[in-house]
């Protein structure tokens, strides 16, 4: 649970506005870490269910409204977070709330009209965050199709560190060594932060043995990941080709990034109006005007021979279908997008390779920004991200101020259990720390833990 | 059904009731009464039970609306069952039967007593059967809400199950805190009452007694008189404090953080309010005749009214001997009730007016068939969903109602004593008419009558449902085979 300073009052006031699949996803994780939550929504029995899930109140109503707002208490409020399935209103509610109260808007704008002049409307607005759920999946799918092998990418460090997962196959060099073993002989800028084997998690101490079947985590410098891997016998090189099914507007921003990165992009559409779009948005891009769950259109379009294949419909089991028909047919690559949470113990099971979740993706933002606004005295969270199914956090923190953690060797801290510091980014250079390293005032700490609710840097100690 | 976080909330609610009990002993220590013990063996008892039932902690503390109105069932029959032992083991009450009867009377704030002196009993006793009126006025879940945290988002399913009203909201985002807030305003306003009567010369603990009598709009009283013996200030305060406690505390909350129009605003206290006024005219003109002048005729109309409406059932005057005008109109209070939201029983003044509104939709469709218009509360359009669960809350009330004339009949009392027994328990108000009047008590019924009045005062606290949830088939079946179930797997292991 959450560490309480002060017993009256643990959390933030938060208006959520919408509760969509990225609000209903907000809601889960901001009410588990104790904010109060007030959640406006057009439609009553939405609102009905998820009062009657989560210790938070429902109003129904329109959230641009300024009488709506006063009523879900606006004046109280810390944080307004737009999250309906207009831009326009989202952006309408922020304006409004900032009009009315000393808070802090966040907003949801996902049309790709609004997202090359984000930065602007966000300074313009004065809004806190302006979040596309759209957009960042799109950046983790590229930074997994960048390097093919891992199962997962997560970038710290303002991309000069990375997080990345992959599954260990049998007959690997690390198959069969401890942490300490692989530490002094194999990589010494590579550190291994969380293993899962078997459903379980662990973070690993220098006497923790690897096994093949094991999915590990390892944090290393950009440009030391692929040097690690190309030294394992991986195949590093980014993929050639990639094969998008549907043309949503998570389609467009990958194929954005991926035709940037000079991978080729063949997208498949059904409709014919939305073809034509994305041909005179994006002229590079080969577009198919069919219906992506046809195994023959699919075979025509050779998805045996592609490298990569990312199937991105709004429907969940057609997405989860077309990533097993892939992966029994061709070696591609396979990214599978799944847009709601339920059953996502089956869909776990199923072994599907990566799978991106955008919601969790914004909500995790959201909560770095939320946990750094609570209390931070003197530091700030930068980045979070949840892996293994919530059950491990990494976290970035900014040290800005000198404390008990700072200038003291990390021997001498007496650190939380289940918890690892993997490197300290130091103006810039990625530090793997060992015993004798410091935390300085300026860095950077990135850290994994299985505690959740960390705050503050100084959160670590015991 | 989650069976384990229902005998964890029971284990607590256990608890809470050992460290109420703890207070007649106090009483019991300060006058020098033995009966004080019994008092303390089973707050001993309570703890002991509520300590083992807490002992293993939930697999998972997620439930839904079964579970919280299982859970709050239960808890009431639990908390009558202890809160009864007392009067049983100090032989004050010798009758398993009369006992749980004053128990239930004083946890469903209905204020209907089985004894013939009241003064008899001892400091404690009478402390006691108040001090239920206090803890069931506005809930003994609402305040293990507000001390226990109970993770989870469900728990409003508790309150929900709890509190009057057709739809209970919150105040603020979380649970915990609505539940503090409501305890806050309930003991703010009981203490204001007790400073005022402690003012106009009430010894200390008939204030006390009162208060909480008038706080859960309960009606024990601890004079055999009622409250025919005190002052016309006294008398007015109680008055005063009686609709107030009969007003939703959402209006208080308005006043206290948000905006003062507003509460004035809100439609259930108006109309309400309107209600009380009409029904004082009524009677003051009748009974002016009879009485010792304007303001005697005042102070007794206006009293009864409020004691009345609010469902509390204390008496200034035998009110069954007033005109036959009157009386029907106190029998037409009856049903009312107070508002939804505060500590009264009785249909709820916002049912009533939801049901109006409907009579008049009704009637505007056979004018213009094809109208469509939606019933406004407080400005607001009132959701199909709620309308419907007013609809079927009131047949089943009357479903319930004449069921219960029907076996009390048996006991073969005339019809006015019959009906007003069966209103007065159900409405949680205490006093009936003719021999189940305000100088009268509930002594004489045979057992059978006595467990039916039992039911109905618990149906009518807990607004039906969550009740009679526990005759359903399912839940039966989930008690028994869960059990059956842990068992075996106990025999495994």
């Amino acid at each position: 649970m959450i560490r309480s300073r002060n017993p009256i009052k643990q959390g933030l006031n938060i208006i959520i506005v919408g509760c969509g699949k990225v609000g209903a996803t907000l809601i889960e994780q901001l009410s588990r870490e104790g904010h109060d939550i007030t959640i406006i929504d057009k439609n009553a029995g939405k609102i009905q269910e998820i009062t009657n899930l989560y210790d938070i109140m429902g109003l129904v109503g329109n959230g641009a409204s300024y009488s709506v707002q006063m009523d879900a208490g606006i004046e109280e409020t810390d944080l307004i977070i737009a999250v309906t399935e207009s831009d326009e209103l989202n952006l309408l509610c922020c304006t409004v709330a900032k009009q009315v109260a000393n808070c802090a808007a966040i907003a949801r704008v996902r049309n790709p009209d609004y997202s090359k002049e984000a930065n602007y409307l966000q300074e313009k607005l004065g809004l806190a965050m302006i979040i596309n759920p759209e957009l960042e999946a799109a950046k983790e799918i590229a930074r997994i199709l960048y390097l093919p092998t891992a199962l997962e990418v997560n970038s710290f460090a303002h991309g000069q560190a990375e997080l990345i997962k992959f599954k260990i196959p049998e007959g690997s060099a690390l198959d069969g060594i401890t942490i300490s073993y692989f530490g002094k002989n194999l990589s010494s800028n590579v550190l291994i932060c969380a293993i899962e084997r078997e459903d379980q998690v662990y973070i690993p101490d220098g006497d923790f043995l690897l096994l093949h079947g094991d999915v590990i985590s390892f944090v290393c410098s950009k440009k030391n990941a692929k040097v690690f891997l190309e030294d394992m016998g991986f195949k590093t090189t980014q993929v050639k080709n990639t094969m998008i099914i549907g043309g949503s507007r998570a389609a467009y921003y990958l194929a954005v990034q991926l035709l940037h990165m000079g991978i080729s992009v063949k997208i498949i559409e059904s409709s014919r109006e939305r073809c034509e779009e994305l041909s005179v948005l994006l002229p590079k891009a080969i577009i198919i005007n069919g219906d992506g769950t046809d195994e023959e259109l699919l075979k025509e379009e050779d998805i045996e021979y592609t490298e990569s294949f990312v199937p991105l419909t709004g429907i969940d089991e057609e997405n989860i279908l077309l990533t097993l028909h892939a992966r029994q047919v061709s070696n591609a690559k396979v990214i599978t997008k799944i847009n709601r949470i339920n059953f996502k113990n089956v869909i776990s099971h199923l072994d599907l390779g990566s799978v991106v979740y955008p919601r969790y993706i914004t909500s995790e933002a959201i909560i770095a920004y939320v946990r750094a606004k609570k209390d931070s005295m003197n530091s700030n969270i930068e980045t979070l991200y949840h892996m293994f199914d919530h059950r491990v956090e990494a976290i970035e923190f900014r040290v800005d101020e000198t404390s008990e953690v700072t200038d003291t060797p990390l021997k001498d801290l007496s650190l939380k259990k289940h918890l690892l510091i993997c490197f300290i980014n130091r103006n810039g250079s990625i530090l793997i720390p060992s015993g004798q390293d410091c935390i300085q005032v300026g860095d950077t700490v990135m850290l994994v833990t299985t505690h959740s609710g960390f705050n503050d840097i100084q959160d670590i100690l015991r | 059904m989650n069976n384990s976080i229902v005998r964890f909330i029971l284990g607590h609610v256990l608890l809470i009731e050992a460290a109420f009990l703890l207070l007649p002993c106090l009483i019991a220590a300060i006058y020098g009464e033995n009966e004080g013990l019994w008092y303390l063996l089973t707050a001993a008892l309570c703890g002991l039970l509520g300590f083992l039932m807490i002992l293993r902690k939930p697999k998972n503390n997620i439930f839904y609306l079964k579970e919280g109105c299982v859970a709050t069932a239960l808890s009431w029959i639990f908390l009558s069952f202890f809160g009864a032992l007392p009067f049983l083991f100090s032989g004050e009450i010798p009758s398993f039967t009369d006992a749980l009867f004053e128990t239930i009377s004083g946890f469903t704030t209905t204020g209907a007593s089985i004894l013939s002196d009241v003064e008899a009993l001892s400091h404690c006793s009478l402390f006691w059967r108040s001090f239920t009126h206090w803890i069931g006025g506005m809930g003994v879940l609402v305040f293990l809400l507000a001390i226990i945290p109970l993770s989870g988002g469900s728990n409003i399913n508790l309150m929900r199950a709890e509190s009057p009203g057709p739809s209970v909201g919150k105040l603020v985002p979380k649970v915990k805190y609505t539940a503090r807030i409501l305890y806050l305003i309930y003991l703010g306003m009981t203490i204001v009452e007790i400073l005022l009567l402690l003012i106009g010369k009430m010894p200390l603990f008939d204030a006390l007694t009162i208060s909480f009598g008038t706080a859960g709009t309960g009606g024990f009283s601890i004079k055999n008189d009622s409250m025919m013996s005190y002052s016309p200030y006294l008398q007015w305060v109680v008055t005063i404090f009686m609709i107030l406690f009969g007003i939703n505390f959402n209006a208080y909350y308005l006043i206290l953080y948000k905006n003062i129009k507003k509460a004035f605003g809100m439609e259930e206290v108006r109309c309400y309010i309107a209600i009380i006024l009409v029904a004082i005219g009524i009677i003051f003109f009748h009974i002016l005749p009879m009485s010792s002048g304007t303001f005697d005729a005042l102070t007794k109309s206006a009293f009864q009214v409020g004691s009345i409406i609010t469902t509390t059932g204390y008496a200034t005057a035998d009110f069954d001997l007033w005109p036959q005008t009157c009386r029907t109109v106190l029998v037409l209070l009856m049903f009312i009730g107070a508002c939804a939201g505060s500590t009264g029983g009785g249909i709820k003044v916002s049912r009533i007016v939801v049901l109006m509104k409907s009579v008049i939709k009704e009637l505007n469709s056979y004018i213009h068939p094809k109208s469509i218009k939606k019933i406004n509360l407080d400005k607001k359009p009132i959701e199909h969903e709620v309308v419907r669960s007013i609809n079927v809350f009131f047949i089943t009330f009357m479903l319930l109602f004449s069921t219960s004339v029907l076996i009390v009949s048996f006991e073969g009392q005339d019809l006015v004593t019959t009906f007003t027994a069966v209103i007065a328990a159900f409405n949680n108000i205490g006093p009936g008419l003719a021999k189940v009047g305000p100088t009268q008590n509930f002594g004489f019924l045979t057992p059978l009558t006595k467990y039916v009045l039992m039911f109905d005062m618990l149906a009518g606290r807990l607004e039906l449902f969550p009740l009679l949830i526990l005759f359903h088939p399912a839940i039966w079946k989930d008690l028994l085979t869960q059990k059956m179930g842990r068992k075996s797997r106990n025999k495994s292991s």
